[in-house]
């Protein structure tokens, strides 16, 4: 177990090697940088550029020097801690991200939250109910969900949410709060605004849970240790929890890893349309300006993250099952 | 006699005359109110008193009406870098634009000009910054030697329009209030540009900035805090702290109506009056009336549901024309009006020929004048005004507004009236044959096919070119759009290989003689008809190519001679022969112009004029109405005189 620990460990670094390359290259693959960028949008809206500023910039920041010298250079900070200067903010990028992190925590636990408190339930009521009209009704409904643009039920909610209950429209509290320290109305401002986009990012995702549930648990439900534990009189809701639902949970388990990086980027899409301050938004922005800093760093914290979730989830799978080999293609 | 003398020595002195008698009337007749906002810190000798904070002749405003102080105006905008849209519309310049676009002095108390290349400014005595240290003209100073000539603070120098032909100008401080820039030759960009929307900002808060600097700050000191700053050496922390445009420093002193408050990064910026404003009113309230100003930053796309929704008292930007029904819509329920405001580019969209194209076939073809001209005739403008934007706009070519002094109206007629036939013509008389499908060919015997890009930022430009190839089609000429993306599509054009593009026409549709002519003649690379020609004149010849046509060399040689001239008249002569070319030579093919712009105003809000031009330069959208004249009537019978007041006069069809 230890030798598999540190062997996955190892692996890791030349995983996130492999991965700066590829986001510092993607990141500058599009003509020019982020300054001709902002210099074109400046002119093409009649604004000149302050062109002092801007070679100023360009210098300090060795634009003009060769591309792999500017990774070296930024790979070095990123060893640091240092994660650069987003240049859009014009701000070191730790604290254009502080500031985010924390919303895009609490919508997305909201989110996990909503979609295993919803989930849940129904994918073990409508596996166990399999073909009944409330499966045929609640399966329905988990493919309307499925199958709805997210953005589409953002836009829709707002509307009705702005008329009915005068809920200001996108962001995560009514704008007096913003800038404001903590207190009670605040958290009841950003209770009544976060349902809309915790409904809105998790229903694609409790549909789809609901649907696997059902189909692990359908799966299981016909082995024969749940006939022989039926057979001996074990009470159904008892054998359910005890036997079946566990050997159901497993892919769930594996989803850990890919669970880390969700929670931080959000859902970028629906955070753009409800004007979220989060993460989502803003690595978007940072992506189409070309601040290469801010997006580069981001990419770059997201990819840890989900080496490190894939990991934790692989210990916790092999933990949790003892049928899964850590040596698999060695015994042979 | 009198007249002789004054080509002799032409003395400009604007708005100083004027000013002075008014400040000597106005100071007498009103006496100078406390601000409410204001007592408490005033009691507590936080500030000083009214009296001292407001210089010794503050500029009086010419108001509509005379408001009550107070209140808090909310604003959208769609990042944080529009923090800078406060300096846009606050203002305060040295010299300004009224709304009927003549230059005034402002901050300055006055401005002497003699042959357009000596100029001599006078502040206002008293005047502070918003921390209240005087304003004077160590400010000046401070900003030409220790900053614009300092080789790490501004490696390339003074700005270009400071060196008229390559040469700067001699700087004297002449007293504690008046400082002279004199040229040898006349300089005519000077006071334009310090009237900009994104103005040339020759004076820095010095009393601020000097403990940054090199040259004044201990160098100990100096390191620890560029260390704290985690920036590289103390020009970079200077330059990051000196942020009179951009302003997103909170601690930097200003002379704008509002002061930032919030230190970035944030959703939700606050901006408070400031106390040492130099403006008031006729009954000695001071400026601005409104306390604070709020941007809450939301995505761009969202702003117009926000809007519509009543989250802004005052809206314009990221609205658009196609907002405007489902603005109206929610007008009743969520107090707010809707106005129309014309815009001020000389023509909505523009097509552009690229004369430096690198088909060499292509490149003649386009030089060739009847062929521009019978694109231009082929150009339906009428059926685009009436399926796009509800006949509301200007028909005709790329050229200035009836609102410019300049405007003939032969300039925007020419070469403009829908003409398939006289199209078909020329089209025949430059030898273009058709071939058997109806659509004519290149001389070299490839199909005559237009491929015209765009930067892909709106749908708007592929509707139009969706109806122009339609009436294209009617003169053998196939036509093609493709989106783009706005960077790529700039390199395209400017290395020639994009045949034709669409864009914006000329930013600024409202010129008066006094206004460079740039966008008339090939001076940057920017142009989209002659990128190359514009990079020469740019570059001064170290790149691009010198052009070649006569008609573009004689507007460069018109620029050139707007650029020596000092006379109003001679400026207004060379306008007009720019102008005349402009118009026959169609450079750009123009469509439709003063398309209507939506400003969403809070039926509280007052004295912000019902019909305006929303316009970047000259105009600095709000700007030159000058916002810290608005003010909030909170009063209970205005509410509702408001909701019952007259709709716009730019009523819709139907």
């Amino acid at each position: 177990m230890l030798g598999y620990v540190v062997r996955r460990i190892l692996i890791m670094i030349p995983t996130l090697i492999a991965i700066s390359i590829v986001i510092f290259t993607i990141i500058n693959l599009p003509p020019g940088d982020y300054f001709s960028t902002y210099i074109a949008e400046l002119q093409s809206s009649g604004e000149a550029a302050d062109l002092a500023k801007i070679n100023f910039l360009k210098a300090q920041y060795g634009f003009d020097r060769p591309l792999w010298e500017q990774y070296i250079f930024w790979v070095g900070g990123l060893l640091h801690g240092d994660m650069g200067y987003s240049f859009a903010y014009n701000l070191p990028v730790n604290q254009v991200v502080g500031d985010r992190l924390l919303m895009t925590f609490i919508v997305s636990f909201a989110t996990i939250l909503f979609t295993y408190i919803v989930a849940f339930p129904i994918g073990v009521y409508s596996a166990t109910h399999q073909y009944s009209w409330s499966d045929h009704l609640l399966t329905f409904l988990g493919f309307l969900g499925l199958a709805t643009p997210s953005f589409l039920l953002a836009l829709v909610l707002l509307y009705l949410a702005n008329v009915y209950f005068g809920i200001s429209i996108g962001g995560l509290m009514d704008p007096k709060y913003v800038d404001q320290p903590w207190s009670f109305s605040k958290v009841v401002s950003v209770g009544a605004h976060l349902w809309i986009p915790v409904v809105v990012i998790g229903t694609a995702g409790t549909a789809s849970m609901i649907r696997r549930l059902r189909a692990n648990l359908l799966d299981e439900l016909q082995k024969q240790y749940v006939v022989t534990a039926r057979a001996k009189g074990l009470r159904p809701l008892k054998l359910l929890f005890k036997y079946p639902l566990r050997m159901a949970l497993n892919p769930f388990i594996s989803d850990i890893g890919s669970l880390l990086p969700h929670v931080i980027s959000g859902a970028a899409i629906v955070s753009v349309v409800m004007s979220l301050p989060t993460t989502g938004p803003m690595l978007l922005d940072a992506l189409r300006s070309q601040d290469m800093y801010l997006a580069g760093s981001f990419l770059m914290f997201m990819a840890f993250l989900t080496v490190i979730g894939v990991f934790v989830s692989d210990l916790a799978l092999a933990v949790l099952d003892p049928r899964i080999r850590l040596q698999a293609g060695r015994t042979q | 006699m009198t007249d002789a003398r004054l080509t002799r020595r032409e003395v400009m002195w604007l708005g100083l005359a004027l000013s002075t008698a008014l400040v000597a009337q106005e100071a007498t007749a009103a006496e100078l109110q406390e601000t409410p906002a204001l007592k408490d810190d005033v009691a507590s000798g936080k500030l000083p008193k009214i009296g001292m904070r407001v210089p010794e002749d503050p500029a009086v405003a010419e108001l509509a009406t005379i408001g009550t102080p107070g209140g808090e105006l909310r604003m959208l905008m769609g990042g944080p870098k529009d923090t800078r849209m406060m300096v846009v519309y606050g203002y305060a310049r040295l010299v300004g634009y009224t709304p009927s676009l003549a230059l005034v002095a402002d901050i300055l108390k006055a401005i002497e000009v003699e042959h357009n290349s000596v100029f001599t400014l006078h502040l206002r005595k008293g005047h502070k910054w918003s921390d209240g240290e005087p304003f004077t003209s160590e400010d000046f100073r401070y900003w030409f030697e220790d900053v614009a000539q300092n080789k790490y603070l501004s490696p390339s120098g003074l700005p270009i329009s400071m060196l008229p032909q390559g040469e700067g100008p001699r700087f004297e401080v002449l007293s504690e209030t008046i400082v002279r820039y004199s040229w040898t030759r006349p300089n005519p960009l000077f006071l334009p540009d310090l009237a900009g929307p994104s103005p040339l900002f020759i004076y820095r808060p010095s009393h601020y900035l000097k403990q940054f600097h090199q040259k004044y700050a201990e160098k100990d000191v100096l390191d620890t805090l560029v260390k704290q700053a985690n920036q590289r050496n103390w020009a970079a922390l200077h330059n990051k702290l000196d942020t009179m445009y951009r302003n997103d420093n909170p601690d930097l002193p200003s002379l704008e109506p509002w002061i930032l408050k919030t230190k970035p990064p944030s959703d939700r910026f606050v901006f408070e009056r400031n106390p040492y404003y130099y403006r008031i009113d006729k009954q000695g309230n001071q400026l601005p009336y409104i306390d604070r100003v709020i941007l809450s930053i939301a995505d761009s796309k969202i702003i117009p549901a926000k809007t519509g929704a009543g989250e802004s008292d005052l809206q314009a930007r990221y609205l658009r024309f196609d907002n405007y029904t489902f603005l109206k819509a929610s007008e009743e329920r969520n107090h707010y009006k809707v106005w129309l405001w014309r815009t001020g580019p000389g023509s909505q969209l523009a097509l552009y020929p690229n004369l430096n194209a690198n088909d060499e076939v292509w490149r003649s073809l386009v030089r060739d004048l009847r062929f521009r001209r019978a694109l231009s005739l082929a150009v339906d403008r009428h059926e685009i005004n009436q399926v796009i934007y509800f006949g509301l706009a200007i028909e005709g070519q790329n050229t200035l507004l009836p609102q410019s002094p300049l405007f003939e109206p032969r300039f925007r007629k020419a070469w403009a009236s829908f003409d398939p036939h006289e199209a078909n013509r020329l089209l025949d008389l430059i030898g273009l044959a058709k071939a058997s499908d109806g659509f004519r060919q290149l001389p070299d015997g490839r199909p005559l096919e237009i491929i015209v890009e765009n930067s892909g930022e709106s749908t708007e430009q592929s509707d139009v070119l969706e109806l122009i190839r339609d009436s294209w089609r009617r003169i053998g000429i196939k036509l093609f759009a493709k989106p783009s993306q706005l960077t790529l599509f700039r390199r395209r054009v400017f290395s020639g290989e994009t045949l034709m593009s669409i864009d914006k026409g000329i930013e600024n549709g409202l010129a008066t003689a006094a206004m460079p002519p740039w966008e008339f003649a090939p001076t940057t690379q920017q142009q989209l008809e002659w990128p190359k020609w514009g990079q020469y004149y740019e570059t001064k010849g170290a790149a691009g190519e010198p052009p070649s046509l006569p008609s573009a060399i004689q507007l460069k040689d018109l620029y050139g001679e707007w650029l020596a001239a000092v006379s109003d008249e001679e400026h207004t002569r060379v306008w007009h022969d720019m102008l005349q070319i402009w118009a026959e030579e169609v450079f750009s093919i123009g469509t439709v112009a003063g398309v209507l712009q939506p400003i969403v105003v809070s039926a509280k809000l007052r004295n912000i004029p019902e019909e305006g031009i929303y316009n970047w330069d000259p105009g600095a959208y709000f700007g030159i109405y000058k916002p810290d004249g608005f003010w909030f009537d909170l009063s209970e019978a205005s509410a509702k005189s408001a909701s019952a007041a007259s709709p716009p006069s730019h009523a819709m069809p139907r």
